[in-house]
């Protein structure tokens, strides 16, 4: 038997929804399910091993070669950019980048530079530069929402789901930036020397979606 | 104190004894390999001006450039690559020498990394450029033969080599009714893989025989079948020699007993801008990216005012000498065998005593403590078995 294959999973949702996929296409996941404290979980019939990780690093891990692929969302594949095939877009775990302001204030008005606050200042820079506006970036680590609501930012770049969040606390979209979902990520160098247990994982996989 | 006068800047290190040997070993292996096949060495300033790199059919971005000004206020850069300066080279002091000119090279490239990557910002580089070879085909099949045996001298059983032509996919992409910054979006998705997103890409643009072709191309690597397969995707008297070619290529590496070590990638479309034709890489297992790139460019040189074909190839000496080091094939430090400590006044006799042993095979080291009972401390601390004494007569103390 070969050496397993390692995949790095985003800790939380993304990770039960793979560990469900995963178990759909028949493979015994008890170890992962019951993991306790251990952060390498065997997945014997897979020929897999399950490492559990959050989502920055599910990438580095990916890209230095420790792990073959990973599973983590578009975002933070946005956000973190790096050298890796992307293979499949998993489907789960869908959600959408947005702007969203202060219900009823006008975001584009105005000579003001405007202010935006985000845990991803990459995308929010990108997103900008694309539309050739000059904005102020401000890099949040927590609820986003709260910047806003504390006037420090005239509008939030974040990951919305339901728009619950947003609704509860006077904030609304009032534009789309890009969709959302989990993919699966290769390292460039497993691709090539793994080929034929990479490409016979991938199939299971889009067979089963 | 002063606060970075303890530490090397971030992205590179000291490289200490056993370090320093196996990449020096990397380096001479490589330059020995080198050598025997013609090629001589050139060394490039470490400093250039930055309109070097910057180029139409360069792709260095200048956000990955260390750049610095020099007294007259132009801007300079740390040389982020040799292949771009020994272009140069060729098309000016050595513009009349005979063709084809076979240079290698064995120095450092400057890369400025993000922050906290845990990449390299200094990567010790050696590598080959065979320039105005008339016969493409016979030039890239001794490059390939090269790049093939550089790895192999390393480890003959877990080296992987891959080929591809980027002409091909520059035929089809060209095929399309798009603009140029949809093409580079095109490549930016083939070279990544992103099977997903290329598809909604190739699907809004049409259904034809070559968004098909595109569509399949990162997925058109593996053996021999990989010929056949883009065969019926797409057939034209443009793309048919192409892949003829590298089919050629490949079979006759194979027939050198590479079979099992090489495959075919089409979906191997990096630096577009730079390479015309043969591309290929070289890993080794667990190393997180390929050691060893190259390719043809044979537009390179035209823009130093002197066209002619130019194949090439770079290894990465860390990461090879990395390798080495991890699976314990690379070379190690020998202690010394013994220690010649002179009593007072007759360190010409230590000297001389020395120069016998070394000339016996041995390594030494002459005592430099001020006592024998201080030297004997140092050799028991060090492992050292053997100490010579002189004083009025040679006495040899083993410990």
């Amino acid at each position: 038997m070969n050496k397993p294959l390692r995949i790095a999973l985003t800790k939380g949702r993304l990770e039960k929804d793979t560990v469900g996929l995963l178990e759909k296409i028949g493979f015994d996941c008890s170890a992962v399910r019951d993991k306790g404290r251990k952060l390498i979980l065997p997945v014997p019939d897979g020929n897999l091993e399950v490492v559990l990780a959050k989502a920055n690093d599910v990438i580095t891990y990916v890209e230095h070669g420790v792990c073959d692929l990973g599973v983590v969302g578009k975002d933070t594949i946005m956000e973190m950019q790096g050298t890796f095939f992307e293979l499949v877009d998993l489907g789960f775990g869908k959600c959408r980048f947005a702007l969203a302001t202060k219900k009823g204030s006008s975001f584009y008005g105005g000579y003001k530079v405007k202010t935006v606050a985000t845990k991803y200042p990459n995308i929010t820079r990108t997103y900008f530069e694309s539309k050739g506006m000059d904005v102020d970036i401000v890099k949040i680590e927590g609820s986003v929402e709260l910047a806003p609501l504390l006037e420090l930012a005239d509008g939030i770049v974040d990951i919305v789901e339901t728009g619950t969040t947003l609704k509860e606390n006077g904030l609304e979209v009032i534009e789309d930036i890009v969709p959302v979902s989990a993919r699966l990520i290769v390292n460039t160098v497993s691709m090539k020397l793994r080929q034929d247990e990479i490409e016979r994982l991938v199939a299971l996989i889009e067979n089963t979606l | 104190m002063k606060k970075n006068d303890l530490i090397t800047p971030e992205g590179t290190r000291d490289l200490l004894f056993n370090d320093c040997l196996a990449r020096r070993a990397v380096e001479s292996k490589l330059g020995k390999l080198f050598t025997d096949f013609g090629y001589s060495e050139v060394v490039t300033p470490g400093i250039e001006f930055y309109d070097l790199f910057s180029g139409s059919c360069r792709h260095f971005r200048q956000e990955i450039m260390y750049k610095l000004t020099d007294s007259k206020g132009r801007l300079i850069v740390l040389r982020p690559d040799s292949t771009v300066p020994i272009a140069r080279l060729a098309s000016t002091r050595l513009a009349s020498a005979v063709l084809p000119l076979r240079l290698y090279y064995n120095q450092p490239v400057y890369e400025n990394n993000a922050l906290l990557k845990g990449r390299s910002d200094e990567i010790a580089q050696a590598g080959i450029e065979l320039i105005g070879g008339e016969d493409t085909e016979r030039a890239d099949y001794e490059a390939l033969c090269l790049g093939l045996g550089s790895l192999e001298q390393f480890d003959r059983d877990n080296f992987r080599f891959e080929i591809g032509d980027i002409g091909y996919f520059k035929e089809l992409v060209a095929r399309l009714d798009v603009d140029e910054s949809t093409r580079e979006e095109i490549r930016l998705l083939i070279s990544v893989k992103n099977y997903p997103a290329l598809n909604d890409m190739l699907d809004s643009i049409g259904s034809t025989p070559v968004t098909a072709a595109l569509k399949m191309l990162p997925r058109l690597f593996g053996g021999v079948e990989v010929f056949e397969k883009a065969a019926e995707l797409f057939t034209d008297e443009k793309t048919d020699p192409i892949l003829e070619h590298l089919k050629d290529v490949y079979l006759k590496l194979c027939e050198l007993g590479y079979g099992g070590k090489i495959s075919v990638d089409l979906g191997i479309v990096s630096h577009a801008d730079y390479y015309t034709g043969i591309v290929f890489k070289g890993y080794l297992s667990g190393v997180g990216q390929a050691v060893l790139k190259g390719g043809r460019y044979d537009g390179l040189l035209s823009e130093f005012g002197r066209p002619c074909p130019a194949i090439g190839f770079g290894v990465n000496c860390d990461d090879v000498a990395n390798y080495l080091r991890r699976n314990s094939l690379a070379p190690e430090i020998k202690d010394p065998d013994c220690i010649v400590f002179a009593e007072a006044g007759r360190s010409a006799e230590a000297v001389a005593l020395a120069k016998e042993l070394i000339g016996q095979g041995m390594k030494i080291e002459i005592g430099v403590h001020k006592t024998f009972e201080a030297t004997r401390e140092y050799a028991v601390k060090r492992g050292i078995g053997l100490i010579y004494r002189i004083g009025s007569e040679v006495e040899k103390i083993e410990l």
